[in-house]
């Protein structure tokens, strides 16, 4: 895939998100309020998995910035 | 408050009307700020997360904490505000999936009031257990808000709390406020009942949005704190009318645990009441 | 489900309404103080959570890591972390260089020795510690937006790195849009044991000065309530390198063109910019009890790797604390466009070269789960996650030469990770 036709798929999905289609109502919201869902339940364990995948291959980062270099990689 | 809210003040008086308003929303926001289970910035959260240690509590809480205890001893424990934990277990989502009699009873552990140690000002809960005012805060709200509006006006009031109110005095010519009773299948379309309201509370208790169905069966989202399970062949919803809307929820609420007791529960006590 | 012993019903309700009215005749004037004041020093909810990561790959590198993260949280919901790890390293990893048909043993710069035996990938042993500080600082402003600021530090032996973060995320549309906007940036050094060496030369020293690198990132992620039980989110990011990249320990073999014998061996070069870019999506679902994670990442940067990510964690939730989760990752990888298996007696030498393999296509394929739960009574949450990693690359590159086509050229490497954690609040 072409950078171009990623970024133009993002834009797509992104305006997509902005515009949402459906609302919840705060009363609605019991299952949303759980510290499970969330698109990083448990930190530590997502940090140490991305450390040693750092480690191992040539890509890094996605969903976070900052944390440390390493004389790993 | 998590649903909609609402004031209807009698006046020709448009900023005296705006201003009662502002007084119950600033009012709500900061009883929900300070008692809802879902933020981590309150003393809910650092009782729920205490795991053990004592804590004390500012005076509001205390007087809560209190009238939480006296609902406990007077239903012979079966408003609990400990039982929160419970709905962990449940998904009241309208489907057919209820949770495993062993998730039920590792849950029932956390639960009962009279483990916890409440010696005012200072509340010492297990850890494990949660406390949850879900089952009280609106209605204090209301009550509240009520009090404060009372204290600036002598027009007669609603204040509506997503569907647990207060109503104060009579309307000019002597008429009084309409309050209609939901059709639980039908929020909002059409009302069963229209009641004749004066001064006093009026709150429902119910499964109108969260149900599981369960052998042929439709249980509500209001949990036995004791078999940790909904109840059977509860009403769809009890409607009570009582001094304050305090004591209409919580005997809405106790009504409801009765299942299907409710209706004889509610005579016994000799007070206005509609279940449908 | 009934009352075991009915009390006098008017008891009931006048127990009820003396209570109620206990309650509601405190003054509004006192209540409004004493909300705020609620703040009490002594159960501000304070958090450890440790984490210990056992590592291993097959006949290769161990590493044992202990973490160790204190957060305070505060009335006012702004958070402070600090966190201290100890990376304990030893092992061996390949050099880059290839098989010799022939036992090999020489000494390095840096005074280590390298051996291996005939056929297989040479390897160099090496032990380091590694200790990391990092901290954050969370703080809401209002009620829609939280900032981040964080800081890093780690050291080892011939490795620092000094790194600091901010992020601004804002809740609009009644917290069901999530726009989030943050960038970091690093100061890196790298100072190799025994002095640097020049690029592709057969190990001259030629710098005892260290080396800096500095990495500065961006990335902005919207994130969307879809529904009672779905959240999507959009993340892109860059990252943008710039010093020295090269891996001062990595050796290229120079072969013999016709017999593929490696004659012998230099130290690899990388450009000193490097741009990379992502652009991630990620799912959250939650069926009536169990969760579904997934997420799908595409990588590219400026040194021609493109990579494709896929991540899927399932969550069985049994109760509140306890769940099993399991999860499966897939990973490939195009090769670097100066990705080289080895260079050719007698011909020019380019620009840039490196066999390190995480620089070569790859796969990497990851089977593991969690496990959460709470013991009765003992306060604090515990969560063990084993993970079996497995890497492959090309092992009969076509494009081997002479005695190297006899060879395992990328042996997969099996890793196994697993962490214990524990979390407790107090």
């Amino acid at each position: 895939m072409k950078a171009k036709t990623i970024c133009r798929m993002l834009i797509g999905f992104t305006l997509l998100l902005v515009a949402g289609c459906q609302t919840v109502k705060p009363w609605d919201r019991d299952l949303l309020a759980q510290k499970q869902m969330s698109f990083n339940p448990a930190p530590m364990l997502q940090s140490i998995d991305e450390h040693i995948y750092f480690s191992k291959e040539a890509s890094m980062g996605g969903a976070s910035v900052g944390g440390g270099g390493c004389g790993c990689n | 408050m998590a649903s909609p809210c609402s004031v209807l003040v009698e006046t020709d008086d448009r900023a005296e009307a705006a201003e009662l308003l502002a007084i119950a929303e600033e009012e709500a926001r900061r009883i929900e700020l300070k008692f809802s289970r879902y933020r981590r910035d309150n003393l809910v959260y650092r009782i729920n997360h205490s795991e053990g240690r004592p804590i004390e509590v500012d005076e509001e809480t205390a007087l809560l904490i209190d009238y939480a205890t006296t609902c406990y001893a007077m239903s012979d424990g079966m408003f609990d505000i400990t039982s929160g934990v419970l709905r962990r277990a449940w998904t009241f989502d309208g489907s057919t999936r209820v949770p495993s009699r062993h998730s039920v009873q590792r849950l029932l552990k956390h639960v009962g009031w009279s483990r916890v140690q409440w010696s005012n000002p200072t509340l010492t809960l297990p850890a494990g257990m949660e406390i949850d005012f879900g089952g009280i805060g609106k209605e204090y709200a209301v009550d509240r808000a009520a009090t404060m509006i009372a204290q600036r006006t002598r027009s007669s009031f609603v204040v509506n709390f997503g569907g647990d109110l207060f109503v104060r005095g009579v309307r000019r010519g002597d008429r009084t406020w309409g309050v209609g009773i939901d059709d639980p299948t039908r929020t909002g379309e059409s009302a069963l009942y229209r009641l004749d309201a004066t001064t006093g509370g009026i709150a429902t208790s119910g499964d109108a949005r969260r149900f599981v169905v369960y052998r042929g069966k439709r249980l509500g989202h209001i949990l036995n704190p004791k078999t940790g399970w909904p109840v059977e062949d509860a009403p769809r919803s009890v409607t009570v009318a009582g001094r304050t809307c305090l004591e209409a929820g919580t005997l809405s609420t106790l009504a409801y645990l009765q299942g299907p007791r409710a209706r004889t529960y509610l005579e016994e006590l000799a007070v206005q009441f509609w279940i449908v | 489900m009934q009352l075991e012993k009915p009390k006098p019903p008017s008891a009931l309700r006048d127990a009820l309404h003396t209570a109620a009215l206990a309650l509601l005749l405190v003054p509004a004037a006192t209540q409004a103080q004493t909300a705020p004041t609620t703040a009490n020093t002594s159960d501000s909810p304070d958090r450890i959570d440790v984490t210990s990561l056992f590592y291993g790959e097959q006949g290769r590198t161990s590493i044992f890591e202990p973490v160790v993260r204190f957060t305070h949280l505060m009335q006012d919901g702004q958070s402070l972390s600090g966190q201290f790890g100890l990376d304990v390293i030893t092992g061996a990893s390949p050099t880059g260089e290839l098989p010799s048909g022939q036992v090999q043993t020489r000494t390095s710069a840096s005074g280590r020795t390298i051996t291996s035996s005939a056929g297989t990938l040479p390897t160099a042993p090496f032990s380091d510690r590694r200790f990391a500080f990092d901290g954050d600082w969370k703080k809401p402003w209002g009620r829609v937006v939280t900032s981040t600021i964080g800081g890093h530090f780690s050291r080892e032996k011939d490795y620092q790195s000094l790194g600091a973060s901010g992020m601004i995320a804002t809740d609009l549309e009644h917290r069901l849009l999530t726009i989030t906007i943050g960038g970091g940036v690093n100061r890196d050094t790298v100072f190799p044991v025994g002095g640097t060496t020049a690029g592709l030369s057969s190990s001259a020293i030629i710098s005892t000065a260290s080396n800096q690198k500095s990495v500065a990132n961006v990335l902005i992620g919207v994130s969307r309530v879809m529904s009672r039980r779905w959240m999507l989110a959009v993340n892109a990011s860059e990252s943008h390198e710039n010093g020295y990249l090269t891996e001062p320990y990595k050796l290229v073999s120079v072969l013999n063109p016709t017999s593929g014998v490696p004659l012998t061996s230099l130290t690899e070069k990388r450009p000193s910019t490097r741009t990379r870019s992502s652009v991630m999506g990620s799912s959250v679902y939650h069926f009536t009890q169990d969760l579904l994670y997934s997420s799908y990442r595409y990588y590219w940067d400026t040194w021609g790797i493109r990579s494709h990510t896929l991540d899927l964690k399932y969550r069985h939730q049994f109760d509140d604390t306890t769940y099993l989760e399991p999860l499966l990752r897939f990973y490939t990888q195009s090769a670097a466009n100066f990705y080289t298996g080895g260079l050719l007696q007698g011909n020019p030498l380019p620009d840039f070269a490196s066999s390190d393999y995480r620089l070569g296509a790859l796969n990497t394929i990851t089977v593991g789960g969690t496990y959460g739960l709470r013991w009765n009574d003992f306060p604090g949450d515990w969560t063990v996650r084993a993970q079996l990693i497995r890497q492959s690359g090309n092992s009969s590159p076509p494009n081997a030469i002479g005695v190297q086509r006899r060879f395992d050229l990328s042996p997969p490497v099996n890793i196994y990770a697993v962490v214990v954690g524990y979390s407790f609040g107090y």
